[in-house]
């Protein structure tokens, strides 16, 4: 199986996957659609094992590149958006001051560790990586 | 100019040898894509991808790959 066949299959089996997480939906099972996910997971790690998928250091350097891009745009976009939640609109706004917005607090507070975590993710797995090759020795 | 004032004359190479894109992926370990990125100038490989390439044609890695951009003097 080459890699053009490898991109058919996968896009066969999202489909799949897709249509059995809709079902399941519909009938309020999550154990259908955990079920359909892992199944569909199970059989691409599968297929791709068989194929032999030339993963070459230009799609690294894309994968890398989108990885880096990602952090840079969600980073920020989610504590700016933890910080937009957690402003206390109960004392600014008598809208939020009845508490039916509380809410958006938690949700605001749960952003924020989001981004705490994003962040040590980040800083530990660059530590680790600028040890790997060498870097913060002096010689 | 390519990418980091980078020139390659991979496409030449590869037509002396009479290889197609597809072959030479495959002789080096890379995909088509990767090749076509080469020469046309849009990516830049990594020093052991260039030593393959230049083995494969038996050249220096000069031949094939050019630096046009500023030089520094010690």
């Amino acid at each position: 199986m080459n890699a053009k066949k490898y991109r058919q299959v996968r896009a066969v089996v999202a489909i799949f996957v897709g249509a059995i997480v809709s079902i399941a939906a519909t009938r309020d099972s999550y154990l259908l659609s955990a079920a359909g996910v892992l199944t569909g997971m199970i059989f691409l790690i599968l297929v791709r094992s068989k194929a032999r998928i030339i993963v070459d250091e230009r799609e690294k350097t894309i994968r890398e590149k989108a990885a880096n891009m990602t952090y840079a745009i969600f980073a920020p976009t989610i504590g700016i958006g933890a910080f937009l939640l957690m402003i206390p609109y109960r004392d600014i706004s008598p809208v939020f001051a009845k508490g039916e917005f509380a809410y958006l607090e938690s949700l605001g507070m749960v952003f924020a560790y989001l981004t705490l975590f994003l962040i040590t993710i980040y800083a530990i797995s660059y530590w680790f990586l600028n040890r790997k090759y060498g870097g913060g020795r002096d010689e | 100019m390519g990418v980091a004032g980078m020139n390659n004359k991979l496409k030449i190479y590869r037509a002396i040898h009479d290889l197609t894109q597809e072959e030479l992926a495959g002789k080096i370990g890379v995909s088509r894509q990767t090749v076509i990125a080469i020469e046309s100038d849009k990516y830049l490989p990594s020093l052991g991808l260039a030593f393959k390439i230049a083995r494969l044609f038996k050249v220096n890695i000069e031949d094939i790959f050019s630096f046009k951009g500023e030089t520094y003097e010690n």
